[in-house]
């Protein structure tokens, strides 16, 4: 087996929360804090945690507004996020198609 | 090495992906839309005296292609205004979840069109029939039957289908849409398990569920979404 795709797999994206969130903003436009912290059964700190890595690796930005007098923290995938999220997935795919048995 | 990971992987991000592509247009607007149009339509129904099956029947249907035509441009709208497609995957989702429901509604709505014209034919038939007893039991149904059918029956019936395609378009939606469903589902049984009212005039009745259903309904439905819509999302 070639463990070359596997070695490839992007780490930020390559763990669960972080992949959950940036599999929830690459179907929509942008998604409040509070959906996806309802969605994905995070705690504020978790998420908190998970956003920042990936607004560090550039895949993810946030948006802070006030929507009828209360605050809305909104996140969205940047061009880098989704062009990393893509080629996450199509290792992925590459992964099983290496793995399917003949 | 195992790769069954990368499949569950792909799986979880599939799944994900779905459930947040919920619909997202602004539903306040089309809700009341929606209720004023059943609301001033219901009114118009009563005092215009639209009082046979036939007419019941021509008229709700026309005031129902009014506002999904409405209801439809205000997606639109929507989805211009934010450059988005109109004909999106959520959309999609939610107009073939509600389709059934809606289907099934028109078609009861056509044979009850049908039914009145049939009996009215069977009527006119059966009245040079020689025996007496089968021409005073014609002559006493067609009234009875259009009635009951147009009256109770066929209001009550849309009113529970309608729930019925919103329950299955909450599925695609906010949560609080299949609690809207299920009003819609629960008042039409309750009404039907109540009967036709001993009142003589029971086009007021009919006009009157569906004014309160298809117009009310939705107009406080819409006021609350107006209020709660963009409200929810603090961090």
């Amino acid at each position: 087996m070639n463990p070359e795709p596997f070695l490839q797999l992007d780490r930020v994206i390559h763990e669960k929360g972080r992949m959950a969130i940036m599999s929830m903003l690459a179907a929509t436009p942008e998604l409040s804090f509070t959906e996806m912290r309802d969605t994905l059964n995070m705690t504020d700190g978790n998420l908190t945690t998970h956003i920042r890595t990936l607004q560090e690796a550039g895949y993810v930005s946030v948006t802070k507004s006030f929507r009828n007098n209360r605050p809305l923290t909104t996140c969205s995938l940047t061009a880098g996020g989704k062009k990393a999220f893509t080629n996450y997935i199509n290792l992925l795919e590459t992964i099983i198609r290496q793995n399917k048995p003949e | 090495m195992d790769t069954n990971w990368a499949a569950e992987h792909l799986q979880t991000i599939r799944t994900l992906m779905e459930r947040s592509a919920l619909y997202r247009r602004a539903l306040a607007p089309i809700m009341i839309f929606n209720g004023v149009t059943g609301t001033v339509a219901a009114i118009a129904g009563i005092l215009f005296d639209i009082e046979s099956p036939r007419d019941f029947v021509w008229f709700w249907g026309g005031v129902a292609i009014f506002a999904m035509a409405g209801s439809f441009l205000l997606v639109r709208r929507q989805a211009l205004k934010e450059s988005e497609p109109f004909w999106s995957p959520p959309t999609r989702r939610v107009t073939q979840a509600m389709l059934p429901a809606l289907v099934a509604g028109l078609i009861l709505g056509a044979l009850v069109l049908i039914r009145v014209n049939s009996v009215t034919q069977k009527t006119l038939f059966e009245l040079d029939h020689p025996n007496f007893l089968a021409q005073l039991v014609v002559k006493a149904a067609p009234d009875n039957l259009t009635n009951v059918l147009a009256m109770l029956w066929l209001p009550l019936a849309w009113v529970i289908l309608y729930g019925c395609a919103f329950h299955a378009a909450g599925f695609f939606m906010q949560r609080g849409m299949r609690i809207f469903g299920w009003a819609f589902v629960l008042g039409g049984c309750l009404l039907l398990a109540r009967g036709i009212p001993d009142w003589p005039r029971r086009v007021i009745y009919a006009h009157g569920i569906m004014g309160f259903f298809f117009g009310l309904l939705h107009l406080a439905y819409g006021v609350y979404l107006y209020f709660t819509e963009q409200h929810g999302n603090e961090t």
